[in-house]
């Protein structure tokens, strides 16, 4: 009983390191974990598959350093589908901190796609397949001005470009031409992306969201709000999932890598709660029959 | 009128901005657009300046009269005016003429930022898995039926989300789904009403003058 | 086979082709419906012809197959007509051409009557308890245990000898929760001046910073002692998020605040501060709107204010008619919101119509 109740007032430290070895183990070495998708997630990716040949998907990549790790293979995964696909795609950010990391995807997933490419028919080319619209300050401004013109908010692009005279631009308009707008965010992004550019122009928005502030989220997936939801590390798993299983494509799965970690510092904090409770129980008994 | 003006100006532009949502006649649509795309990006920018100034003021003052702590602002100072330099004059990858490489050691932009920034950020974000493991380990306790009724939510919750769940049971990733689904967004959702009616209100209050604790202090 | 088959029974063209000004908006629209054709699988797309004022076709724009709508931009108070074909390879089954139609901007958006009628709805009714508050009429607010121990946590702090520290968040000066906190900050000012409990209030905004300065200071003011303010107490800190939270830890650490108010927008780095104070045995009483920090300032935390418990504390703690008023209303008009949906679920589940449409 001693060693229980020893156990139920631990030095937080000695929960920190248990919590930091039961996390640091798993990677050591990596597996990716098989996960089952759930229908938040494969309603996105249908969402985003079905975009029809004349429309683009719009990727706001607005995540931040904090949230990297969980966000990143997000915009990993969508840009994957998209670029397999042969989806066109505008990449932008609605603050200037997550450009470098928007930036990074792009540079990533365009790396791979352009070593398998045998002609260029095959790779991935900056203004056919894909733009980098960069970002314009405030944030309202791309979130209403879009629906009249994207050429408009962004006369040119992160790199300097007319988007005017890039080839995917020269049809594409508005929100009207947009497919779906995927909002990969650890704040409220996703949210602004509702109540301005789809109440005013009624375009179709998906959201990746961090696990700490999903249930912000869910009521508006279950209004039909979001056409899907990626949710965490989980989500990001689920996604990449479906883009191996569906697309056939194996390239590295940094979230579901992840997963024998995430697995184990849940288990560990379950183990801690449920030691932290026998004791209570155990001193609250011994305290009535005191009583 | 020092103070009237401020509150004059909120009052029309709080309805001004109100009103695009219900006239979509080009001509009020144009001036709405103007205000948002031309007007609030130099306003947006000006205030970016007010805070770089203030930020100076604040760390020179302090080291002016040798406040508690006061070396720190120097490196403050130091680190902004190092990365305005590099970012100004070098470009985001040293594309300007400022070179940004020396010895094969890059220190432009966008590599100060991946390689200090975001380690930075992502081991700040981490330590709140150690805090709310600490705060979980100390604060979760079965005091009474609806806690311990939270307690097991959560349980479920935590092992729904991992891959474990399917082996455990086919039914359990379902289950969790459900809860973060339908009571999870119910309670959630009362919430959100509440935020947003007492948002509208609290505009409303500011629009109309009543509110004008932003003004600072009372008339 | 299918295209030879189609070679020798010629395209089917789409059908039932209308166009019409699209609705609700600032005009220079005309949108073309249309049925697809029964050859839709096998088509590539439709293109869209335009004849403006009677003058030849020409090309206005193309959709994919399945799609059977498309809206196409024109100059107001110009006549066009529209013909759909549908296409594959080079073979184009036509459409009938349509009426003529013109573009017009339209005054008011029809799709945002309800929105516009439930703001003067609500509106109204605060307006209706403020005016009420104003004529004397005495307003009852139910009890907010976080609110009531505003005076304990005052009172523990001057006893102890230590300081109080009221951390705003992060939020910038126009968002509702940091201005909800300039409002409690006043009053817990002027509850720490009559006490001369030091008072700390480190802000992550510079414009935020000046506001609270200059409410702290106008609030020792009004209790007849100006000179208990200290500027150094009062202070700018960073607008980095983590940054922020690392320096008001080290604020807890070194300075041992008796009670630690989070009173305002947080986001991540919440918890980070609350469980660092109540590390070091502090009493702290939290309130933001933000949902989803909710939950780790009711687990830190001794009191926590849930979402517009945080704006109701201003009307709360100075009994202010005006502010009272304001809340008075927002409970009516979530007795409004909650009727429309008891209501809107009983006919949605019981009967057929289409309740939901009315709402979107």
């Amino acid at each position: 009983m001693k060693i229980i109740e020893y156990l139920s007032t631990l030095d937080r430290r000695i929960v920190y390191l248990v919590l930091a070895t039961a996390v640091m183990l798993p990677l050591v070495i990596p597996s990716v974990q098989k996960v089952r998708v759930m229908t938040p997630v494969a309603k996105l990716f249908n969402a985003v598959d079905t975009i029809p040949n004349d429309k683009i998907l719009i990727v706001n990549i607005d995540y931040d350093p904090q949230t990297l790790p969980e966000m990143e293979p997000m915009g990993v995964a969508v840009l994957r589908h998209a670029f397999e696909r042969r989806i066109k795609v505008a990449v932008l950010s609605l603050y200037v901190q997550p450009l470098g990391l928007a930036k990074k995807a792009l540079d990533q997933v365009t790396e791979e796609f352009n070593q398998r490419a045998n002609s260029v028919a095959d790779s991935i080319i900056y203004g056919r397949d894909y733009v980098f619209l960069g970002w314009q300050p405030p944030p309202i401004v791309p979130l209403l001005g879009m629906g009249i013109s994207i050429s408009n908010v962004y006369t040119r692009d992160y790199y300097g470009y007319r988007t005017d005279s890039l080839p995917m631009m020269r049809r594409i308009k508005n929100f009207n031409d947009v497919g779906i707008l995927v909002s990969l965010s650890g704040a409220t992004a996703p949210l602004w992306w509702i109540a301005y550019s789809q109440t005013r122009f009624g375009v179709a928005v998906g959201a990746g969201v961090t696990a700490v502030s999903a249930s912000e989220f869910y009521q508006y997936y279950q209004t039909g709000q979001f056409s899907g939801l990626m949710i965490g590390m989980k989500g990001a798993a689920e996604y990449e999932e479906l883009v191996e299983s569906r697309l056939q494509l194996r390239d590295r799965r940094r979230a579901s890598e992840a997963l024998g970690s995430l697995t184990a510092a849940h288990l560990t904090m379950i183990v801690f709660i449920i030691i932290g409770n026998v004791g209570f129980l155990i001193r609250r008994r011994r305290d009535r029959r005191s009583q | 009128m020092k103070r009237r003006f401020p509150l004059l100006l909120v009052l029309i532009f709080g309805i001004l901005g109100i009103v695009p949502y219900y006239i979509p006649h080009a001509t009020y649509q144009n001036f709405d657009n103007a205000m948002r795309n031309d007007f609030l990006r130099i306003l947006s920018a000006f205030a970016i300046i007010l805070g770089l100034v203030s930020l100076m003021r604040v760390h020179q003052d302090k080291i002016k009269r040798k406040r508690e702590n006061w070396q720190y602002s120097y490196v403050l100072i130091i680190g902004f005016v190092i990365s305005g330099i590099i970012g100004l004059l070098g470009g985001v990858e040293g594309e300007l003429f400022l070179p940004t490489k020396i010895a094969g050691i890059q220190f432009d932009i966008q590599t100060l930022y991946l390689n200090i920034i975001v380690p930075l950020g992502s081991t700040m974000f981490a330590l709140l898995a150690f805090f709310m493991a600490s705060a979980a380990y100390r604060a979760f306790r079965a005091r009474s039926i609806e806690s311990s009724l939270l307690l097991a939510a959560s349980f479920v919750i935590m092992i729904g989300v991992l891959p474990l769940a399917d082996r455990i049971s086919t039914h359990l990733p379902s289950f969790a789904q459900w809860i973060m689904d339908i009571p999870n967004v119910a309670a959630k959702r009362g919430i959100t009403f509440g935020i947003a009616l007492g948002g509208i209100a609290t505009s409303l209050k500011i629009i109309l003058g009543i509110e004008r604790s932003w003004l600072g202090g009372k008339e | 086979m299918p295209l030879i088959i189609l070679f020798i029974f010629a395209l089917a063209p789409p059908t039932g082709v209308r166009a019409y000004d699209t609705p609700d908006d600032g005009g220079g629209s005309i949108t073309v419906e249309w049925q697809i054709s029964s050859d839709d699988a096998m088509i590539e797309g439709y293109e869209i012809y335009r004849s403006e004022e009677g003058t030849d076709y020409t090309l206005a724009g193309y959709v994919g197959r399945g799609r059977n709508r498309y809206e196409d931009e024109t100059e107001d108070n110009t006549q066009y007509t529209y013909q759909v074909a549908a296409i594959i390879n080079s073979e184009k089954g036509f459409s009938e051409p349509t009426a003529p139609t013109a573009s017009k901007p339209q005054l008011f958006d029809r799709g945002a009557t309800i929105l516009l009628i439930g703001m003067f709805v609500f509106c109204a009714i605060i307006l209706y308890f403020i005016n009420q508050a104003r004529r004397g009429k005495k307003l009852f607010i139910r009890k907010i245990t976080g609110l009531d121990a505003v005076d304990e946590a005052v009172g523990r702090a001057t006893e102890m000898g230590r300081p109080i520290l009221y951390c705003m968040g992060i939020g910038l000066v126009d968002y509702i929760a940091t201005i909800a906190s300039f409002n409690i900050l006043g009053e817990i000012a002027k509850k720490t001046g009559q006490y001369e409990t030091p008072l700390i209030v480190p802000t992550s905004d510079p414009v935020v910073y000046t506001v609270a300065r200059e409410i702290v200071k106008e609030s020792y003011a009004t209790i007849g002692r100006p000179d208990l303010f200290d500027t150094d107490k009062v202070y700018f800190v960073t607008d980095s998020q983590f940054a922020y939270a690392a320096a008001v830890d080290g604020v807890m650490l070194r300075e041992k605040p008796a009670a630690n108010f989070f009173i305002g927008y947080f986001k991540a780095e919440s918890l980070i501060m609350a469980e660092t104070g109540a590390s070091t045995g502090a009493i702290q009483i939290a309130g933001t709107d933000q949902i989803t920090q909710l939950p780790f300032f009711v687990t830190a935390c001794d009191f926590t204010l849930i979402g517009e418990e945080l704006y109701a504390a201003s009307a709360y703690i100075s009994k202010e008619p005006l502010l009272l008023g304001a809340i008075k209303g927002e409970d009516l008009g979530k007795i409004v919101i909650l009727s429309a949906l008891a209501v809107a679920s009983i006919i949605g589940l019981l009967t057929k119509f289409p309740i939901l449409s009315l709402f979107r």
